[in-house]
C-alpha cells in the first residue's frame, strides 16, 4: 500500500501567464530580485564561476610543479597563483556556495516565505560578488590603471611584514585586502539574515527542538561569522592604515608586531574552516538519514556537538601559529584545546554512522558522494589531531604535509558535500532530476583523482617539501610524488567538466522531478519544483521534526517519539 | 518582513523587486576601488551610493514597496515510494525507544562531588606514602596550570602554595563534575555489570586515554605523574561516581510518552523489558 496524502501548495499564477521577455527583461529580473531563491542561486552561479577560474589557477601549479626544475610559469606568476587560488577558494568559492545553498533552503526549511531581510540579503550578494570581480580587476590594474598589473602576490594569509610598502609596492596587496574587506560586509549581512530568519520566521509548531539540523548548523556558522569576521575586518582597516597613511601596527621596524597580524588573521582563519565545514555537516545531516531510510541518530547530540563546535574553534586559533615558538603555556593550551575539537566532531561522525547502522542505504549520487565524505573527513580529522600537537607541528609546519591536511578537509569533505548537495537539491532548485549516470562517473573520477593527489601529497610534506616553493632540485626525493599528485589533478579536472556538463544537460533534458522526487521529509518537498516565488500559498504547521514523514505516514507519526 | 502577511484572496504580499541593494553595494565598491585606481572613480561610486541609500528609503518609508501575488491552489501529492510489505504480528513498542528513563543532570553532579572527594583518599596516601607530603599530588595537578611547575624539584612540589591549592581545586572541581555529568549520561546506557564498567573499565580507558595524550602535550609532567598510584585514585572515583548515580531515582524521557497507555499506566508488562525485532524496526523502512 502506498499512502497518498494531499498537501495544498501553491502555484504561482502570474507567473505561469507571464510573458517569456527578452534578454534585458531576465537580466533585470534577477539584477533586481530580492527572492531568496533566486538570490540563492546566483550566490551559487557566480561561486561556481570562481571555482572554475580557481581550479585552474591550480592545475596550473601543479603543472609547474609535477617535474623538477620546471619553468612552465614564471616565479611571480606561480606566487600570484597560490595567492589568489587560496583567496578565491575561500572567499568567493567556498562561503558564497555555502551561503547559496542556506539562502535557498532555509525559509524553505521552516516554512517561511523569505529572508527576513530580503533587501539586505540582495545588497549582501552584490557587495560580495563585487568583490571578487575587484579581486580580479587587480590582474588588468594592480599597479594602478596606468601602469603594468599585477595580481596579489602575498599568499591567502597575507602575512606581515610582506604587505608593508617596502616589501609590495603598487597596488596589488590593496586589492587584496580591500576585495577581503567587501566579502565581509557581505557575509555579516547574510549571517545576520540567516540569524534573523532562524529565530524569527519558523513556521507554527516549528520549535528549535523541531527545527531541521541543516537550519541548527546554519545559524551557529553565522553566529561564528559574527565573531570571527570582525577581527579581519579590524586587520585590513589596520592594515589600509599601514600602507596609506603610515601607521605602524604590522611594520616590526617601528615598533609594530608581524606576530599581530598572525593573531588577527587566524582569529578570523581558524573559525573560517568550521564557518566552511558546518554547512557541509548540514548537508550530510539531511542527506545522509534520507537514503538510510532512517531518522537522523542522535538529533539533540548533534546540535549540542554543533554548539560545542562553534565555541571551541574560537579558541584554537594559535594552532597555526606553533611555528613562531609561543612558549610553554601557550603551545599545552592550544594543544589541548585544538585535541579537545575532536569530541564534538567524534560525535558527529558516530551519529552519522549510527544512522547508516542498519539503514535501507540506497546508494544514490548524493548518497555515494556523503559516504565519500564520511570517510575522508575521518582522515583529515586525524591527520589534523597530528598537527595540533605542537612538537610534530614544529617538524612538518608550513610543509606539503599541511597541504594535504587542510586540502582533505576542503575538498575531500566540504566539495564532496558540495557536490552531494547539488545532486540532492537541484531537482528541487530546477525541477528535472540530474543524471545519475554521469553522477556516477563523476564521483569515481573525482573521488580516483582527489585519492592520487591529496594522499600522495601528504609524502613530499613528511619528506621536507615546503608550501608554495616555486619548483625544486631533482635529487630531493620529491619528484614522483608529484607526478601523481598533478596526474590526480587531471582526473579531477575531468570529472568537474563532467559535472558541469550534467548540470547543463540536465537542466534542458533531465527527467522532471516532482515535488518530492526523494521521498524526503522536510518542508522544502511539500512545494513544487521549482517552488514558487513565495514558497507556500499556506503557511505550513509542524508538528515533528519530519513534518512530511508525518504527512505519509498518519497512522506512526514521528510526534509520538520527540 | 511584508512577506509574513496573510494570505487573502489567493494573493500573498511579496517584498517588490528593487535596483537599489545592487546600486549601493556598487557604489560601495566603486568608493573603495578609488584607492587603487582614481579619486573619479570614488567620486562615481560616493553619487551611486547617495543615490541608492536616496532610492531605498523611499521605497522602504512611510510604507514598504510591495506585490500582490497572485496564487491558487494545487494538490500536490505527497505520497510514500516506499513499498510495503505484511507484517508479521508486531509488538506495540516496534519502534525501539532508548532509553525510556535516564538519570537527572543533577545526579551526575552529584556523583562527580562524591568521586571528586573520594579520589582525593588514595591521591594523599600516595603524597605521605611517596613524599611524606600532604601537597605533593595537589601541586602536580596544579602543574596543569602552571607549566613551568612541571620541572620544578620534588621539594617545592611537597611544599604549600596558595595558588597550587586554588588551581588543583579549580582543576579537580571541573574535571570531577565533567566526569560525572558523563557518568549520569552513560550508565543507563550500560545496564550490565555496573561496577565493572564504571568501577573499573572507565578509569582504566581514562586513564590510558590521560597517559597517551599528556605525552605528546607536556612529556615533563608525564614523566613525573606515578601512573601505579593514579590508577587507584581513578577506580575510587569510578566507584564512588557509579554508586552515588545508581542511587539516584530515575526519570522518564520522552520517549515514555509513545509507550501505549497500558505499559505507561503499569497495567500490562514492563517498561524496562527488551523489545523483540520485528519486520520494521528503529523507526525505518
Amino acid at each position: 500500500m502506498v499512502t497518498h496524502t494531499p498537501v495544498t501548495s501553491i502555484a504561482n499564477s502570474s507567473a505561469a501567464a507571464r510573458k517569456h521577455g527578452g534578454a534585458f527583461d531576465v537580466l533585470q529580473e534577477w539584477i533586481t530580485t530580492v527572492d531568496h531563491k533566486k538570490i540563492g542561486l546566483m550566490y551559487i552561479g557566480y561561486a561556481l564561476i570562481f571555482l572554475v577560474i580557481a581550479g585552474i589557477e591550480a592545475l596550473l601549479m601543479r603543472v609547474q610543479l609535477a617535474v623538477p626544475n620546471n619553468t612552465f610559469v614564471s616565479p611571480q606568476t606561480f606566487n600570484r597563483l597560490f595567492t589568489m587560488h587560496g583567496t578565491t577558494m575561500v572567499f568567493f568559492v567556498g562561503m558564497p556556495i555555502l551561503f547559496g545553498f542556506g539562502n535557498y533552503l532555509i525559509p524553505l526549511m521552516i516554512g517561511a516565505r523569505d529572508m527576513a531581510f530580503p533587501r539586505l540579503n540582495a545588497f549582501s550578494f552584490w557587495i560580495s560578488a563585487l568583490g571578487g570581480v575587484l579581486l580580479y580587476f587587480s590582474y588588468f590594474a594592480g599597479s594602478g590603471l596606468y601602469g603594468a598589473g599585477t595580481a596579489p602576490d602575498v599568499g591567502w594569509f597575507a602575512y606581515a611584514p610582506l604587505t608593508a610598502r617596502v616589501f609590495s609596492p603598487g597596488h596589488s596587496t590593496d586589492y587584496w585586502t580591500l576585495s577581503v574587506l567587501l566579502s565581509g560586509i557581505g557575509s555579516i549581512g547574510t549571517a545576520l539574515n540567516i540569524v534573523a530568519t532562524t529565530l524569527c520566521m519558523r513556521c507554527p509548531g516549528m520549535k528549535l527542538s523541531r527545527m531541521p539540523l541543516l537550519v541548527w548548523l546554519y545559524f551557529v556558522t553565522s553566529c561564528i561569522a559574527f565573531i570571527a569576521i570582525s577581527p579581519l575586518t579590524a586587520a585590513q582597516i589596520m592594515l589600509l592604515i599601514d600602507r596609506y597613511l603610515g601607521g605602524h601596527f604590522f611594520d616590526t621596524q617601528a615598533g609594530g608586531s608581524a606576530v599581530l597580524w598572525m593573531h588577527f588573521f587566524w582569529i578570523f582563519g581558524h573559525p573560517e574552516v568550521y564557518i566552511l565545514v558546518l554547512p557541509a555537516f548540514a548537508f550530510a545531516n539531511e542527506i545522509i538519514p534520507v537514503f538510510s531510510r532512517k531518522a537522523i541518530f542522535g538529533y539533540p547530540a548533534m546540535v549540542a556537538a554543533t554548539i560545542g563546535i562553534g565555541f571551541i574553534s574560537m579558541g584554537v586559533w594559535a594552532h597555526h601559529m606553533f611555528t613562531v615558538g609561543l612558549g610553554p603555556n601557550a603551545n599545552a593550551f592550544f594543544t589541548l584545546a585544538t585535541m579537545v575539537i575532536a569530541v564534538p566532531t567524534g560525535i558527529k561522525i558516530f551519529n552519522w554512522l549510527a544512522t547508516l547502522w542498519g539503514g535501507n542505504i540506497h546508494f544514490t549520487t548524493p548518497m555515494i558522494f556523503a559516504i565519500g565524505f564520511l570517510f575522508q573527513f575521518l582522515i583529515a580529522g586525524l591527520t589534523g589531531v597530528m598537527l595540533s600537537a605542537s612538537p610534530f607541528d614544529w617538524q612538518l609546519g608550513n610543509s606539503y604535509f599541511v597541504v594535504a591536511h587542510f586540502h582533505y578537509v576542503l575538498v575531500g569533505a566540504i566539495l564532496f558535500m558540495i557536490f552531494s548537495a547539488f545532486y540532492y537539491w537541484y531537482p528541487k532548485m530546477t525541477g528535472h532530476m540530474m543524471s545519475e549516470k554521469l553522477g556516477k562517473w563523476h564521483f569515481w573520477l573525482f573521488v580516483i583523482g582527489f585519492h592520487l593527489t591529496f594522499d600522495f601529497m601528504h609524502i613530499p610534506g613528511i619528506l621536507g617539501m615546503p608550501r608554495r616553493v616555486y619548483t625544486y632540485e631533482a635529487d630531493r626525493g620529491w619528484a614522483i610524488w608529484n607526478m601523481i599528485v598533478s596526474s590526480g589533478a587531471i582526473f579531477q579536472t575531468i570529472a568537474t567538466l563532467i559535472f558541469v556538463y550534467n548540470l547543463v544537460w540536465s537542466y534542458f533534458k533531465g527527467p522532471e522531478a516532482g515535488a518530492d522526487p526523494w521521498d524526503a521529509w522536510t518542508l522544502e518537498w511539500s512545494t513544487s519544483s521549482p517552488p514558487p516565488s513565495y514558497n507556500f500559498a499556506k503557511t505550513p504547521t509542524v508538528e515533528s521534526r519530519r513534518p512530511l514523514w508525518d504527512l505519509k505516514h498518519p497512522e506512526d507519526p514521528d510526534a509520538n517519539y520527540e | 518582513m511584508e512577506h509574513e502577511s496573510n494570505t487573502e484572496h489567493n494573493a500573498v504580499h511579496m517584498p517588490a523587486p528593487t535596483v537599489w541593494p545592487m546600486v549601493l553595494a556598487l557604489g560601495l565598491t566603486l568608493i573603495i576601488t578609488g584607492m587603487v585606481t582614481s579619486a573619479a572613480i570614488s567620486a562615481l561610486g560616493l553619487l551611486l551610493s547617495l543615490a541608492a541609500a536616496l532610492g531605498w528609503f523611499r521605497e522602504v518609508l512611510p510604507v514598504e514597496a510591495h506585490l500582490m501575488v497572485e496564487t491558487h491552489d494545487e494538490e500536490i501529492e505527497i505520497s510514500s515510494a516506499r513499498k510495503s510489505i505484511d507484517r508479521l504480528p508486531i509488538d506495540p513498542l516496534h519502534r525501539k525507544m532508548v532509553p525510556i528513563e535516564t538519570f537527572r543532570v543533577t545526579t551526575g553532579l552529584k556523583g562527580g562531588i562524591a568521586g571528586g572527594i573520594a579520589m582525593i583518599v588514595p591521591a594523599t596516601a600516595f603524597s605521605l606514602l611517596k613524599y611524606h607530603s600532604l601537597w605533593y599530588a595537589m601541586n602536580l595537578m596544579a602543574a596543569g596550570g602552571f607549566v613551568s611547575w612541571a620541572g620544578q624539584s620534588n621539594e617545592f612540589l611537597a611544599q604549600f602554595h596558595l595558588q597550587g591549592l586554588l588551581a588543583a581545586l579549580i582543576i579537580h572541581t571541573i574535571a570531577s563534575l565533567l566526569v560525572g555529568l558523563l557518568y549520569g549520561a552513560m550508565l543507563p546506557m550500560f545496564p550490565r555489570w555496573p561496577i565493572l564498567t564504571a568501577g573499573f573499565l572507565a578509569p582504566l580507558i581514562w586513564t590510558g586515554l590521560l597517559r597517551s595524550t599528556l605525552a605528546i602535550i607536556s612529556p615533563v609532567l608525564n614523566e613525573r605523574i606515578n601512573w601505579f598510584w593514579f590508577i587507584p585514585s581513578q577506580i575510587a572515583f569510578g566507584l564512588v561516581t557509579g554508586y552515588v548515580v545508581n542511587l539516584q531515582a530515575r526519570v522518564r524521557t520522552p520517549q515514555f510518552q509513545a509507550l501505549p497507555f497500558a505499559l505507561r499506566a503499569g497495567l500490562h508488562g514492563a517498561i524496562g523489558e527488551p523489545v523483540e525485532k520485528t519486520s520494521k524496526k528503529d523507526g525505518q523502512e
